[in-house]
């Protein structure tokens, strides 16, 4: 069971989830060692490419890949701008004379690891692209959810926000349905898509979301829009509607909801300060888990070589 | 060309789902005796066609052959083999060149072009607007003084509902016709697929149908109150169909149009961000599917166009956002019909030469192509028993960007004569 590269979450089985998911374990254990490195890629190269800025997510490739032993060269690209196609095809045959070993590449379009993919040998982790996937991130949410519920299957899962931009609602929903989580989408109608997947409880009430009972409550961060078409019309008219404020906080932390966020939060937005404070919320472990994930991704993906060119 | 006589061939007409067997004996480009059993000694040449189906050459009203401007896509001549190589014997270019057709001297440089390079007649369209950047409006009279029948800004709509209408009423008083591209761009997003579930799969912004039918209504709309014809382009959904419908029976002076690839493909084709199904307006859903061929039976829709859109190996090779819009389609059309309704019995032979042979004629005020005695020799033989593997080598077109790209597909076009030429036998 081996593959070239992580694009998605869609296309892993069952068995590939449930393997990483036990990888991540005992690479979470080195952690609370003095010596928190393993030899496991020493000689290999991986090179984080990233169109858009992002500090949690680098950092956590970075350092997961050097607990690995791997060297990692950050290629500077440029992300004020949105990066044409066509410029990253171009940038391919440059990494592609690297012979570097693996590929972490973000990009505001969707697609585009894909297309590097095709295009190198190199193993290619896709770190998010656009709205479609963000599969490392998937892993470590399953990872987390796996850790509080170590039986997941029939246990309910909220996600709440901005589903429609969000490709860690799409990637994470994808992956707790493959471990026979229940899925639900919490949102304004204009960000709760209608097209996702019959299976998904879709929901624009927050009342009615949790007279559905979720075991855990994913919030996702929540921006306005600064295009031209709002979706909503105020951040306080969304933290009123769907934000975790205080009294609903209480309601939640009686009834022993655990809650997850993909960072960075915006505290006073989605949710109150008092829930970075409860024992039952994953965020801080959600990023310890990153690191664990993503080297039991690095540890599991296998480059082509040139030889297996002439195949 | 010596005289070719061509026996026992089945002879498809737009009148009857009946095929004739019937001989042809062509002279100097026109078909001079028609009958059972010719009684023909002294014929250059004799093809047995038994079996075989000899139809109009079909003539495509949407093409784009990129020349001038974007010359590595497709040229004049390129893209006229690539008709010929798929029985058609007469197309009508777009005038999204570079710098787009929108003068006199426009026409004419594409006019001498295609006389030089093409073995076909190839019509342009002219643009509604100077450089279609819906600002102001084209040399509309040059352009019709040239033979231009059709103004189209295609690949835009003209956003500016008040100058479509000035130039609806300004152009009435002429022998010509609008063809509009219908899409409301602020709906639209990056132009990239169908907004459902598959947009929601691949996290791209989806267009939704009702930008291509809202515009649809208003065009027409605006013909109407200006009394100007209009044709309405790749019709891609269900309601824009009906729309359609609804408009004609109210009277509106209107034509539309049907594509292959919004016929046989839909979203679901799209896969993993192939985007070899990337076009606009995009693939819809499986029932549009439905409903457009319904309405291709019901003749709502009056022709069939391929939009044929050449695009390089590098350009769609882009993330599915990047690469442009559009397939060829020149080459694959009367296969893949005949492939997929033909030889299914969805419809007949009549249907196609009525559709994708006679009515784009007429629309273009030409007159159809039929297979008589004294007629002008213009006909493809089709060979329903053959088949087709669309390969990179049978194509002419200097594109390959079609999904049916290395595909097999049943039926095979033997012969396209025009005149007193044989322009292809295989």
């Amino acid at each position: 069971m081996t593959r070239k590269d992580l694009l998605d979450i869609e296309s892993l089985s069952h068995e590939e989830i449930e393997y990483l998911l036990d990888q991540a374990g005992p690479f979470k254990e080195l952690f609370t060692r003095s010596v928190k490195k393993v030899p496991a890629l020493k000689g290999k190269s991986v090179l984080t490419l990233f169109y858009e800025p992002s500090t949690r997510t680098l950092s956590s490739f970075e350092v997961a890949a050097k607990r690995l032993s791997a060297d990692v060269t950050t290629f500077d690209v440029p992300h004020s701008s949105v990066v044409k196609g066509e410029s990253v095809r171009d940038t391919i045959a440059t990494l592609q004379a690297m012979r570097t070993d693996y590929i972490i590449v973000r990009n505001k379009l969707a697609g585009i690891p894909l297309a590097i993919a095709r295009e190198t040998r190199a193993s290619v982790i896709n770190a998010g692209d656009g709205a479609h996937a963000h599969p490392t991130q998937a892993l470590l949410d399953g990872f987390t959810f796996k850790e509080v519920f170590p039986e997941p299957s029939g246990k309910r899962l909220l996600i709440v926000g901005d589903i429609l931009h969000s490709r860690v609602a799409r990637s994470t929903s994808t992956l707790m349905r493959k471990l026979g989580v229940e899925v639900a989408w919490l949102g304004p109608g204009s960000l709760v898509p209608k097209h996702g997947p019959a299976e998904i409880k879709r929901f624009t009430s927050y009342d009615e979301a949790m007279k559905w009972s979720p075991d855990a409550v994913y919030l996702l961060r929540i921006q306005m829009e600064r295009q031209s078409a709002p979706f909503f019309p105020s951040l306080r008219e969304y933290t009123s509607l769907y934000g975790i404020t205080q009294e609903r906080f209480k309601s939640l932390s009686d009834q022993g909801t655990y809650i997850m966020h993909p960072g960075p939060v915006n505290r006073g937005v989605e949710l109150c300060d008092e829930v970075m404070e409860y024992e039952r919320c994953l965020i801080d472990r959600q990023v310890e888990n990153g690191i664990a994930a993503r080297m039991a991704v690095l540890y599991w993906l296998k480059p082509k070589t040139v030889s297996d060119d002439k195949d | 060309m010596e005289s070719l006589l061509i026996k026992k061939a089945s002879i498809a007409t737009e009148d009857s789902g009946d095929l004739v067997v019937a001989d042809i004996l062509v002279e100097q480009g026109v078909i001079t005796r028609m009958g059972k059993d010719l009684n023909v000694s002294d014929a250059g040449k004799t093809l047995e066609a038994e079996g075989k189906i000899l139809a109009p050459g079909m003539f495509d009203a949407h093409v784009h052959m990129r020349e001038p401007g974007q010359e590595a896509k497709e040229t004049i001549k390129t893209g006229a083999e690539a008709a010929i190589n798929g029985g058609v014997t007469g197309v009508v270019l777009m005038p999204n060149t570079s710098p787009a057709i929108d003068s006199s001297a426009m026409v004419r440089t594409v006019q001498d072009i295609a006389s030089r390079d093409a073995r076909i007649p190839v019509y342009t369209s002219g643009c509604i607007t100077k450089q279609r950047q819906g600002k102001e409006l084209a040399g509309i009279d040059g352009m019709l003084k040239h033979g231009v029948k059709m103004l189209t800004d295609d690949g835009d709509a003209v956003a500016d509902a008040l100058l479509l209408k000035r130039a609806m009423e300004y152009a009435s008083e002429f022998d010509c016709f609008f063809a509009s591209h219908c899409e409301v761009l602020d709906l639209s997003g990056p132009r990239a697929l169908n907004e459902g579930v598959v947009s929601h799969r691949l996290g791209i912004q989806g267009t939704p149908a009702c930008s291509e039918e809202i515009c649809m209504d208003r065009d027409i709309r605006i013909a109407h109150a200006a009394g100007a014809r209009l044709h309405i382009q790749h019709v891609s959904s269900a309601i824009g169909m009906e729309t359609i419908r609804w408009w004609k029976k109210m009277g509106a002076s209107i034509t539309a149009e049907v594509s292959p690839h919004h016929l046989l493909f839909n979203e679901e084709d799209i896969g993993n961000y192939d985007t070899s199904y990337k076009m606009n307006p995009p693939l819809r859903k499986a029932e549009d599917n439905k409903a457009l061929l319904q309405g291709l039976k019901d003749g709502v829709f009056d022709i069939i166009a391929t939009d044929h859109a050449p695009h390089t190996a590098f350009e769609k090779a882009q993330d599915f956002v990047s690469a442009p819009n559009g397939i060829t389609g020149l080459e694959t059309a009367v296969i893949s019909l005949f492939h997929y309704y033909i030889n299914t019995g969805e419809f007949g032979w009549d249907l196609l030469v009525k559709r994708y042979s006679s009515e784009p004629r007429r629309m273009m005020g030409l007159e159809p192509v039929s297979i008589a005695e004294g007629k002008k020799a213009n006909f493809i033989l089709f060979d329903p028993k053959g088949s087709t593997s669309f390969t990179a080598d049978y194509m002419c077109s200097k594109s390959q960007n079609t999904p049916f790209l290395d595909q097999t597909l049943d039926g095979s076009i033997d012969l396209v004569v025009l005149g007193d030429e044989i322009l292809l036998e295989r």
